[in-house]
């Protein structure tokens, strides 16, 4: 676990909205998928507050919390809201090995740590194969195009437009850099054709995501009695941009749940995630933007707009349903 | 002694034998792969021995969960050739078509048998110059038990026609396994990057390849090479044996050599190195075999196994000949004939190209890459012909009527490492992650300093201590 994700969500909007999103997913495949009898495998942080909330809205019991770090592991044990959760110390993936599902599961992959890329994507790819059919599985991947390095600046050159600098030719542009990075660390699981334009912050997220369902597709393909109908695609950045993909692991004749999915409010794919770029709002701004239609006329100034250059006002349309609202609380 | 009687034994193929054997031989990406060899071959016949204008010739290929359908604008079939060789299963010793041109072509099953791999209806229509016909192929011939010849049909409304000479294959009633990798997008993905290494110098040329209406575009397979006469540059070997002429070269990749040291994966059990690290062989400007880290290109046979230290290696071989049946490849063409003369010649002269760089990165092994970045600076990527060119020009290359040779090991271009001393030792070892983080913070006040840097000055400190 990176020291990043035991920030309290209260500080990450567009992380809680991720999350709200997937409850959400839950809560509508609940009816179809009796959800409640499964097994929900996943990394609580020291809070555990993905637990708490994934019991509370679905009532589901069996649950498992996967901690490497000792300290994180024994402050959950400490902090566990719901008796019913096992915490382990171990990793996910020692965890997944060691165990075998007896009913369906709900598998949170959540990955913060940019490293490792390839390894994760496999392993989340390989997991299709390996639970019950009905299966929720979950992956949250580091979407930091930074994280494929930083080259020193000398050995860069730049272009913008056509113009170029003098050095042009002898050097790669950090996008050129970024992109043999990506390749070098995909290896077969690169998507052939990607360019240096999905090298950037904006198009980065998308670009891992495509890998990952390129990589999905792939390892159906050995597999005659199930497929995966993708179900939710975001792409946020609280500070770190993060992407996210959920999918269910169906009979290969399902006729139900693909419907089921597909006619969610919030349905979406790894092909066009969600952008989830929330602006931060006083009570009063939020109260106005919930109540009236035409928001402009309201409130005659601009709100700022973040790194992925969405509109504030579209984004919170879109989302003002399942957006947090955090206030103080003295104890 | 025995006499002649009227009863004959029959032995003439079965259908059925013939179609299933054939199939099994070839995976469904290269049975794609060989029908695209058919539209250059026609694009090649079409020049007529002069230069081919690849800019001015499309390939269109669709893959569908229902059907496939490769088009092309390479001229077309003539009739003389469809009605009495084309859709033989097999090549007949008469058929004296390509012997002056550099086509890859020449057992006569390409096309029939991606056909059969695929499906049980296919349409071949084609038009040469202004004389457009179709051959189908159904399910009922198919499972008919004689080899009765195929109908040539011709078209009756606009819509049948071709607007310019050129084929279309249209493959229906796909197979249930195949039908599911049609649909499949990681399949596709496969068939791009296939055609994007194997086809890379055509799309070089200009060739558009469109795969599900998305052109492919080329990946490039190139070695460094450094601009000074003294700079280091890569293992160059050119010579005609029997009749073909091989060029060799092995150099280092453009992959890593500006990469920083960041240990992303590293560790024994990954290996994600590019697709162009490894033995690239090209027959005839086709990539027969990329990127090959196996025993193939005589990696574990008399040198070390391929393993990640070699990631920034790069082998080009290419073999060029007007008489592809002295190239070293097999019927599927994206195999290599290993006993043949020219590629067991050929593979001494890899072997001692790759000697050369794998005694480069032992040397290097335990320094820091930006150490040996600033010998590479002023090096460039170049393929496999401009690399010859580029380093022919060189003083210390060695040079006669027959062969272009050079060594940069025995031209002292390489660059050592500095203080290199024979004596040094690795040390490997891991801990976990929240001590790591509290000695980095210990030393350099943040928490997230590489581990390989907070072991080394953590072995640095203990050294002055033992030192005194």
């Amino acid at each position: 676990m990176s020291a990043g994700s035991s920030l309290p969500y209260r500080l990450r909007p567009n992380k809680a909205v991720d999350r709200e999103l997937f409850l959400s997913l839950l809560m509508r495949l609940t009816p179809a998928l009796s959800l409640e009898k499964y097994h929900y495998v996943g990394l609580g942080g020291p809070f555990l507050e993905d637990f708490r909330l994934v019991h509370a809205r679905l009532g589901l019991a069996r649950m498992t919390c996967v901690e490497t770090e000792e300290e994180v592991h024994k402050r959950q044990l400490f902090n566990r809201p719901v008796a019913s959760i096992e915490c382990v110390h171990k990793t996910l993936e020692e965890y997944l090995d060691s165990h075998d599902f007896e009913s369906p599961a709900i598998v949170w992959f959540d990955y913060t740590e940019p490293r490792g890329i390839t390894t994760q994507i496999e392993r989340f790819a390989r997991t299709i194969g390996t639970v019950p059919l009905g299966s929720v599985l979950r992956v949250t991947l580091n979407a930091n195009p930074a994280s494929l390095g930083k080259p020193d600046p000398s050995e860069l050159s730049v272009e913008v437009d056509g113009e170029a600098s003098g050095d042009r030719a002898a050097k790669p542009t950090i996008q050129e850099w970024r992109l043999a990075r990506f390749k070098e660390r995909l290896g077969a699981l690169f998507p052939s054709g990607l360019t240096v334009g999905d090298m950037v912050f904006k198009t980065y997220g998308p670009s891992l995501l495509r890998a990952l369902k390129l990589a999905v597709e792939k390892e159906t393909l050995s597999f005659r009695d199930r497929r995966v109908v993708w179900a939710l695609g975001t792409h946020y950045a609280d500070g770190q941009a993060m992407v996210t993909a959920a999918l269910v692991v169906c009979a290969a004749g399902d006729a139900i749940i693909e419907p089921f999915v597909k006619g969610w409010e919030f349905y979406s794919t790894p092909d066009a995630p969600h952008r989830l770029d929330l602006p931060a709002l006083s009570t009063l701004e939020r109260l106005t933007m919930e109540s009236n239609d035409d928001v402009r006329a309201k409130m005659a100034f601009d709100l700022p707009k973040s790194d992925m250059g969405e509109d504030p006002i579209a984004v919170f349309k879109k989302f003002y349903r399942i957006y947090p609202h955090f206030s103080r609380v003295e104890l | 002694m025995t006499k002649p009687t009227t009863d004959q034994a029959q032995a003439s193929p079965t259908k059925r034998f013939f179609v299933s054997m054939l199939t099994r031989d070839i995976n469904l990406a290269d049975a794609i792969l060989d029908l695209l060899d058919n539209c250059l071959d026609g694009a090649l016949r079409l020049a007529d021995g002069g230069n081919v204008d690849y800019a001015q010739h499309f390939v269109k290929i669709k893959l569908a969960a229902d059907h496939f359908s490769i088009e092309d604008n390479c001229g077309g079939i003539p009739r003389e050739v469809a009605k009495n060789y084309a859709f033989k299963m097999g090549r007949e010793p008469d058929d004296d078509r390509d012997s002056e041109t550099e086509t890859i072509g020449m057992y006569g099953v390409g096309m029939k048998r991606a056909i059969f791999k695929m499906g049980r209806e296919a349409l071949v229509r084609t038009r040469y110059d202004e004389d457009t016909f179709e051959v189908p192929i159904t399910s009922a011939w198919l499972d008919a038990k004689g080899w009765e010849p195929l109908p040539i049909n011709e078209p009756t409304e606009a819509g049948e026609k071709l607007a310019e000479p050129g084929t279309v294959i249209r493959v229906h009633e796909l197979y249930e396994g195949v039908s599911r990798h049609f649909a499949n997008e990681s399949f596709e993905n496969e068939v791009r990057t296939a055609i994007s290494e194997h086809f890379t110098m055509f799309l070089q040329w200009g060739l558009k390849v469109e795969l599900n209406g998305k052109p492919v575009e080329p990946v490039f397979v190139e070695v460094l090479v450094s601009e000074r006469a003294d700079g280091p540059a890569p293992f160059v070997f050119q010579k005609t044996i029997d009749d073909v002429l091989v060029s060799i070269t092995v150099g280092l990749n453009t992959g890593r050599s500006l990469g920083n040291d960041d240990e992303d994966d590293s560790g024994f059990e990954r290996d994600r190195s590019s697709a162009t690290a490894g033995w690239t062989v090209l027959c005839n400007d086709r990539a027969v075999i990329v990127g090959d880290k196996s025993r193939l290109t005589g990696w574990g046979d008399g040198i070390p196994l391929y393993h990640p230290q070699f990631a920034i290696i790069t082998g080009i071989i290419e073999f060029r000949s007007k008489r592809a049946d002295k190239l070293p490849v097999t019927t599927t063409k994206r195999a290599l004939d290993t006993s043949s003369n020219v590629w067991l010649e050929s593979l001494v002269k890899m072997k001692e190209g790759m000697r050369v760089w794998i005694s480069y990165t032992n040397q290097w092994k335990n320094h820091p890459r930006a150490d040996q970045s600033n010998y590479w600076e002023d090096a460039k990527p170049l393929s496999l012909g401009k690399t010859i060119a580029a380093v022919a020009l060189r003083s210390d290359v060695k040079k006669s009527d027959s062969q272009i040779e050079f060594n940069p090991q025995k031209a002292k271009v390489l660059p050592e490492p500095p203080g290199k001393t024979p004596s040094a030792r690795r040390i490997v070892f891991s801990r976990p992650v929240e001590e790591v983080r509290l000695v980095s913070k210990m030393l350099f006040d943040i928490d997230d300093e590489k581990p390989g840097i907070v072991g080394e000055k953590c072995f640095e400190l203990t050294l002055a201590k033992a030192k005194k």
